[in-house]
C-alpha cells in the first residue's frame, strides 16, 4: 500500500506552484472523487498520484456581483452557498438547491462540480444555458472560456494539467421566462435522471431569445444554438407553426444512447410546455 | 418506582443510548489484536472453478477455504445446501470461496484484488423464466428441472369444472421485484475464543439459528459456540437466516486463527451479495359468472436463487396468502420455488405474503374495472368472516373486523366522494388495498418445530427476562419489559432484558414470524403469572413452554387445515396526484387501518405502520432492482434508492382493537402485516390518475411511460 | 512525514498527524473512538455519518481528514451533554424517533442545525432538513414528530 503525496497549500499561488509541479489531482469538496476512490471503511481512499486539497484555499470562495452585471462564483463556492445567494441567476440556484442530500451541499463545489465533468453534475446543465464562463489559472497564464468549451465529454475536459478552476462567472441575463425541472429517483437527495431548463426573452409579442439545455442526457448537456435560433425572432403567433420543427431538431440534439424513450417523450412535453405557455402569453416569471 | 400498565405511554428502553450514540452496534466494538476478514466472492454467476492463483500472502495473513473446513461445508438453514464456501463450482455471483484474514484492511483489500481465480463458465439462469425453462442446463439434473420446491392446496370443485361453467375467465400475469432490505446497519459479525469456546458478536435476528447452522462445519456441540447479539441496526429479514453465511466462514478461520477476527460490509457488498425478497410472477385465472367470482386458479412462481434458505417456507405463506382476504367458492393455488443462479432470496418482512397480496388486490382492481364498477365495492363482496372455510380447507378463527376498518378508512380518507370527483385518467387518483398476515409459523410449526421457551429469573425486586429474541428496531425490548412489568404489577424499569447471549438465556425461537408479541410475549405473561403467584418465596426462576391451542388441526404434508390462528388484517388507502409532463407521482395522503388483536405499546405500533407502510411505497414505486446475467444491476444506496423525508406525506393511521384470545393481553403480531398492503393501495391510485394499468412493480416514471403507450 | 491537520472537534483542539487523505470518518471513529457517528454507505448518501463542520451539516465518510484543517467539528459526543443535544434526544425518545437506531445520531446532528437555523420550522422545512438522513425504520412521520416537540420544548434554547 503506497502512501501517495497529500498537499494542502493556504494560498492560490502555492497552489499553483504545487500544481505546475506535481500536476497533483485537485480535491475540494470530496463529494465525488472521495466516493469513486474509495476502498471501504478504515482504508485511505486510493489515489493513484499525488493529491492536493484545496479546501483551505481561502481566495477561492465566495460569490461577487461584478460591475459589468456578472456575477463572479469562486471555485470552492458550496452548492448551499449558490443555492441561498440572491445574486446567482435562479436556474442555477434551482440546480444547486436539488443537488444531492443538505449535507453533500455543504460540502459539494462548483469548482468540482464542473472540474469532474460527470454527466450526471447537476451545475453544468443551467451554466451551459446561461452562457457561463470558466477561469482557468496556472502559474504564468489565465484564461477564460465558456463551460460549454470546458467541457469535453463524459469526464473530459479541457483543463490543462497545470491549471486550476478559480471561479465561474456568470453574464447578466435578461430572461422574460424561465423552465426548470429535475427528475430525479425519488423526491429529494437524489442523482438526476434528466434535467431541463429553458429560458426566453419576449418582447413586444417576438421572442428576441430562447434557450434550452438538457441534463443527463448523454456524456455531456445538450444545447444547439441552431435549434433554438428556430424561435428566435418569432412572433408569439407564429410559435405553434414551428414548435415541432424544434421539438423534432432538439430530440436530435440530444445524445441518442444516453435517452431512452421516457426520456426524450419528457423533454419534449416539457419543452412543448413551455413553449406553449409562451404562445399563450404566459406572464412574466417562472413557467414551471 | 410506579408499577407500569400495559395502556400507558412508556418511553423507548433503548432510545436515549441509541441516540447519545452510546449503542454498540458490531462496527463499533474492537478486541486487542483484532484481525479483518473480507470475502472472497466468485465473479461468475455459474462455472467450474478451474485453479485459485494466491498471491504470495505475508506473515499473519491467512485465505481461508473450504479446505480449512474439517467437517461438512454445509450451513444448516431448513435444509443442509447452502455452501459455506463455494468449491470445485460457483452457482452465483457473490458465493463465498474464501476469506483473507489478516490485522491490516489495505492489505486485505490488496491481496484479494490480487487472488485470481480462473472459472469454466457456465450460461446461468436468471429469471424465473430461465429457471423454468431451465436455461444453461438443469440446476437439479436428478429431476431434470429447477423447481426447489412445490405445493398446492385446493378448495371446492375443480377448476376445469368452475371454468367450463364461467361466463369468462379474466387471466392475467403480475410480476414482483427483488426488494433489498437496506438495513442502515449492513451485515456484520466478529468472532473470538475465549475459554475455550468459539464466540460471536453478531447482527442478528436469531443467535439460536446461528449456531445451529454452523456447528457442523466444525462438528462440535452446539455449546462450544456462543452467539451474543450486538445492537442490531434494522433487519427485516435479512439478518434472519443470512448472519450464517458470515458466522460460518468466520468460524472456520476462527479455528485456523483464533484471534478475534472482523467482519463488516460495506454497502455497495451489502446491496450486490446479501439476500433479497423473492421476485415472483403470479399468473391468475379467475372465472367469473353473472359478474361474480366462482373460483381463483392462482400459480405462483417465487425466484428462490441458488439455494434454498428459507425459500420453501416462504412460497408456503406466498401460497396461503395469494387469495388476498376474500372467501371464493372454488380455489385452486400452486407455488413453485424456482432454482436460479442468482444471489439466494431469504425472508423479508412478509416473508412471501406481499408478493401474492399485491398480485391478487391488483388483479382484483383490474377485474373491477373490466366489469365496470367500484374495487372497492367489488372487494366487499368477498371479504372473508369468521367461520368461512380457508383455501387450505381451515377456518377463519376470529372475527374479522375489516368492514368496520374500512368503514374508518374511507371517511377519512374521503373515499367516495374522491372516486366520484377523480375521473380516470384526471392527474388524481385514490387507491385502496386489504390485505391480512397470518400470525407466526404456519400450521402447528409453533409446537412441532420450534417448541419456544421462555424463562424469568427473580432476584430481590428485580426481574430479568432470559430469552433469545431480539431487538432489532422493532421495540420488542421494550414491549416485552412492558408485558412482564404489567403482568408482575411492577415498573418497567425493574425489568430487565439483556440482549440474548445463547449461553444464558433459554431458546424462544427465531425472532421472525411476526411471532415475537404473540408467541413469546404470551410465554412470558404466563411465566409472570406464575412468578406473581410466588412472589414472596425470594429467588427463583420460572420457565415456560410454548403450549398450541387444542382443536386446530394442521397437516404439513398436506399443507391442509388452519394454517394461522390468528390473522392480522389491514386497510391500505393512498392518494396521488400526477405530472403528465414527467409522469412523477406525488403521493398526496396516506390512510391506514390495521386489526392487531391489541396493540401493547401504541407508540411503537405506530412507528411499526410508519415504517411498514413507507417500505411497501418504497416497493410499488421506487425501488428498483434488476440483475442482468447474474449481475445485480444497482450496487449501492445512490442507485438503489429508498425513501426519504420528502417522497410521502404524514400518515393518518387507525388501530382497531379485537383482543385474540392466545396472545398477551390480546395482542398479534404486526411487524410484517403492515408492509402488506400499501404498494397495492399506490398502484391502484396512480392506474385511476393515468387511467391505465399496470402488471408489475416498481412503477417509476420510466416505466409508467411504457404503461401509457401500451394503453394507447 | 504529513502536514499537521489542525482543528477544533467538540472543543478541544486537535492535531493529526497521520495521513491527511483518510476519510474524516475513520479518522473520528478510529483514531479518536467517537463511534456515534456511524458509516451507513460510504458515499455520502444516507447521513448515518452526519457531523457538524463550521456550523453546516456534512457527511464524514466523503471528507478527507485534511479538508478540515483550521475548521471546527462537532460530533454527537460533543452535542449529546449540551442543553441542545439533550433537549433533542429527550424529544426523541418521549416522541417515538427511535428504532432501530444507526441512522440516529445523524440525524439528532441534522436536527440540530436545523434547529440552529429555523427554531420554528413548520413539517415541509422538517422534512426538507432531514432529506439527506436516510431511515430505514420509521417511515420519518415520528421523527418529524418529535423535531417539532424538540422546538417546542426548547424554544427557549432554540431561539437564543
Amino acid at each position: 500500500m503506497e502512501q501517495v503525496k497529500c498537499y494542502m497549500p493556504q494560498t492560490l499561488q502555492e497552489a499553483l506552484e504545487i500544481r505546475n509541479e506535481t500536476h497533483a489531482t485537485i480535491l475540494a469538496g470530496g463529494s465525488d472523487l472521495m466516493v469513486s476512490k474509495s476502498m471501504g471503511a478504515g482504508i485511505t481512499p486510493a489515489f493513484s498520484g499525488p493529491v492536493m486539497l484545496i479546501a483551505g484555499v481561502k481566495e477561492l470562495k465566495g460569490i461577487r456581483a461584478l460591475p459589468d452585471g456578472s456575477v463572479e462564483i469562486g471555485a470552492l463556492t458550496t452548492s448551499a452557498e449558490i443555492s441561498r445567494s440572491e445574486l446567482v441567476h435562479p436556474l442555477l440556484r434551482d440546480a444547486a438547491s436539488r443537488m444531492g442530500a443538505i449535507a453533500l451541499r455543504n460540502s459539494a463545489t462548483i469548482g468540482g462540480n464542473i472540474g469532474n465533468a460527470s454527466p450526471k453534475g447537476d451545475m453544468p446543465q443551467p451554466l451551459i444555458l446561461l452562457d457561463a464562463m470558466v477561469v482557468l489559472k496556472s502559474i504564468d497564464s489565465e484564461r477564460t472560456i465558456k463551460v460549454d468549451d470546458y467541457i469535453l465529454g463524459s469526464k473530459k475536459t479541457a483543463l490543462s494539467d497545470n491549471e486550476i478552476i478559480t471561479k465561474v462567472i456568470l453574464p447578466p441575463q435578461n430572461f422574460t421566462h424561465i423552465f426548470f425541472r429535475k427528475i430525479g429517483m425519488r423526491r429529494a437527495n437524489a442523482i438526476s435522471k434528466l434535467t431541463l431548463s429553458a429560458a426566453a426573452v419576449v418582447k413586444d409579442g417576438i421572442v428576441v431569445d430562447f434557450r434550452a439545455s438538457s441534463g443527463a442526457a448523454g456524456p455531456k448537456v445538450a444545447r444547439s444554438r441552431a435549434a433554438e435560433e428556430m424561435l428566435i425572432g418569432k412572433t408569439l403567433q407564429e410559435l405553434p407553426e414551428v414548435k415541432d420543427a424544434f421539438l423534432d431538431a432538439w430530440n436530435n440534439v440530444i445524445s441518442p444512447h444516453a435517452m431512452p424513450e421516457y426520456r426524450r417523450n419528457s423533454t419534449r412535453r416539457m419543452l412543448a410546455y413551455f413553449i406553449d405557455a409562451l404562445a399563450a402569453g404566459h406572464p412574466e416569471g417562472r413557467v414551471d | 418506582m410506579s408499577v407500569t400498565k400495559i395502556g400507558d405511554r412508556v418511553k423507548r428502553v433503548d432510545a436515549v443510548q441509541k441516540a447519545r450514540g452510546e449503542a454498540k452496534y458490531v462496527c463499533d466494538m474492537t478486541f486487542d489484536d483484532m484481525q479483518y476478514a473480507y470475502m472472497v466472492r466468485s465473479t461468475v454467476p455459474r462455472g467450474k472453478i478451474l485453479n485459485i492463483h494466491l498471491p504470495e500472502l505475508p506473515e499473519g495473513y491467512y485465505f481461508i477455504s473450504a479446505k480449512d473446513i474439517p467437517a461438512k461445508n454445509e450451513l444448516w438453514m431448513i435444509a443442509k445446501d447452502w455452501r459455506c464456501f463455494a468449491e470445485d463450482y460457483v452457482l452465483y455471483v457473490g458465493e463465498t470461496i474464501g476469506l483473507v484474514v489478516g490485522p491490516d484492511r489495505g492489505v486485505l483489500k490488496d491481496l484479494k484484488s490480487k487472488i485470481v481465480i480462473d472459472y469454466e463458465e457456465q450460461i446461468p439462469a436468471v429469471s424465473i423464466d430461465d429457471g423454468i425453462n431451465c436455461v444453461g442446463g438443469p440446476m437439479f439434473p436428478e429431476k431434470n428441472s429447477n423447481v426447489m420446491c412445490e405445493l398446492f392446496c385446493e378448495k371446492g370443485k375443480p377448476m376445469d369444472e368452475v371454468f367450463a361453467e364461467a361466463d369468462e375467465v379474466f387471466e392475467e400475469t403480475i410480476t414482483t421485484p427483488y426488494q433489498e432490505h437496506v438495513h442502515l446497519e449492513t451485515n456484520s459479525a466478529i468472532a473470538t475464543y475465549e475459554d475455550g469456546k468459539f464466540v460471536f458478536y453478531a447482527s442478528a435476528q436469531c443467535p439460536f439459528y446461528i449456531r445451529k447452522s454452523i456447528a457442523g462445519l466444525l462438528d462440535i456441540p452446539y455449546g462450544d459456540i456462543i452467539i451474543r447479539q450486538a445492537t442490531t441496526g434494522g433487519a427485516f429479514g435479512g439478518k434472519e437466516h443470512f448472519p450464517d453465511v458470515l458466522c460460518g466462514a468466520l468460524l472456520v478461520a476462527e479455528n485456523v486463527i483464533r484471534k478475534p477476527i472482523k467482519m463488516v460490509f460495506d454497502r455497495e457488498e451489502d446491496t450486490q451479495f446479501s439476500v433479497k425478497r423473492h421476485p415472483s410472477k403470479c399468473i391468475y385465472k379467475t372465472a367469473i359468472k353473472d359478474g361474480k367470482i366462482t373460483g381463483v386458479y392462482g400459480h405462483i412462481y417465487y425466484n428462490c436463487g441458488a439455494y434454498l434458505s428459507s425459500s420453501y417456507v416462504v412460497l408456503q405463506r406466498g401460497v396461503f396468502h395469494a387469495n388476498g382476504v376474500y372467501t371464493f367458492p372454488n380455489t385452486y393455488l400452486k407455488g413453485e420455488g424456482i432454482g436460479t443462479n442468482t444471489f439466494p432470496t431469504c425472508a423479508f418482512r412478509g416473508f412471501g405474503a406481499p408478493q401474492t397480496l399485491f398480485a391478487i388486490e391488483t388483479h382484483m382492481d383490474h377485474i373491477a374495472r373490466h366489469l365496470g364498477v367500484d374495487p372497492l365495492d367489488f372487494k366487499k363482496q368477498y371479504l372473508c368472516k369468521q367461520g368461512d372455510e380457508t383455501t387450505t380447507n381451515g377456518h377463519i378463527i376470529e372475527e374479522v373486523k375489516l368492514p368496520e376498518m374500512l368503514d374508518v378508512i374511507t371517511k377519512e380518507s374521503d373515499y367516495y366522494r374522491k372516486v366520484k370527483e377523480y375521473t380516470p385518467g384526471c392527474g388524481k387518483g385514490i387507491g385502496i388495498a386489504i390485505y391480512n398476515h397470518g400470525g407466526a409459523f404456519t400450521g402447528n410449526g409453533e409446537q412441532a418445530i420450534i417448541k419456544a421457551h421462555s424463562r424469568l429469573v427473580k432476584k430481590g425486586d428485580r426481574v430479568t427476562i432470559l430469552v433469545g429474541s431480539t431487538e432489532m428496531g422493532q421495540g420488542f425490548k421494550t414491549s416485552l419489559r412492558k408485558i412482564c412489568a404489567a403482568t408482575l404489577g411492577i415498573s418497567i424499569d425493574d425489568v430487565d432484558y439483556p440482549d440474548p447471549d445463547t449461553s444464558k438465556v433459554v431458546d424462544s425461537g427465531p425472532t421472525a414470524a411476526s411471532r415475537s408479541t404473540m408467541i413469546v410475549g404470551k410465554l412470558v405473561e404466563r411465566a409472570a403469572q406464575q412468578m406473581k403467584e410466588r412472589w414472596d418465596e425470594g429467588d427463583f426462576d420460572v420457565e415456560v413452554e410454548y403450549e398450541h391451542p387444542e382443536g386446530y388441526p394442521w397437516d404439513q404434508a398436506t399443507f391442509r387445515g388452519d394454517a394461522y390462528l390468528g390473522y392480522g388484517w389491514g386497510v391500505a388507502c393512498v392518494e396521488v396526484e400526477v405530472d403528465k409532463l414527467t409522469n412523477e407521482v406525488k403521493t398526496t395522503g396516506i390512510w391506514s387501518s390495521h386489526e392487531i388483536g391489541k396493540a401493547i405499546d401504541e407508540l411503537i405500533v405506530h412507528g411499526q405502520i410508519n415504517g411498514g407502510i413507507i417500505q411497501s411505497l418504497g416497493y410499488g414505486s421506487m425501488e428498483k432492482l434488476e440483475n442482468r446475467k447474474g449481475f445485480f444491476r444497482q450496487k449501492s444506496m445512490s442507485d438503489y434508492v429508498i425513501p426519504t423525508s420528502m417522497d410521502f406525506p404524514k400518515q393518518f393511521y387507525h388501530i382497531q382493537e379485537n383482543p385474540y384470545p392466545w396472545g398477551p393481553y390480546g395482542a398479534k403480531g404486526m411487524g410484517e402485516l403492515v408492509f402488506n398492503g400499501a404498494s397495492a393501495a399506490f398502484v391502484d391510485a396512480v392506474e385511476r390518475a393515468f387511467n391505465t394499468k399496470f402488471n408489475s412493480i416498481p412503477i417509476p416514471p420510466e416505466d409508467i411511460e411504457e404503461a401509457l403507450k401500451n394503453v394507447q | 512525514m504529513y502536514n499537521d491537520v489542525r482543528f477544533k472537534l467538540n472543543g478541544k483542539d486537535m492535531i493529526y498527524t497521520g495521513d491527511p487523505l483518510r476519510r474524516l470518518l475513520d479518522v473520528l471513529r478510529e483514531d479518536y473512538s467517537l463511534t456515534g457517528s456511524k458509516e451507513g454507505c460510504g458515499e455520502g448518501e444516507c447521513g448515518a455519518c452526519s457531523i457538524v463542520k463550521d456550523g453546516e451539516l456534512v457527511t464524514s465518510c466523503i471528507i478527507p481528514v485534511g479538508a478540515v484543517n483550521g475548521c471546527e467539528l462537532l460530533t454527537i459526543e460533543g452535542i449529546r451533554d449540551t442543553e441542545k443535544g439533550k433537549c433533542i434526544i429527550d424529544a426523541y425518545a418521549e416522541g417515538g424517533a427511535v428504532q432501530c437506531g444507526f441512522c440516529i445520531p445523524g440525524m439528532v446532528m441534522a436536527t440540530y442545525c436545523l434547529l440552529n437555523k429555523n427554531p420554528n420550522p413548520s413539517e415541509e422545512e422538517i422534512r426538507v432538513g432531514i432529506s439527506g438522513n436516510i431511515c430505514r425504520c420509521t417511515g420519518y412521520d415520528l421523527i418529524v414528530e418529535c423535531i417539532r416537540l424538540a422546538a417546542e420544548k426548547g424554544a427557549s434554547i432554540w431561539n437564543k
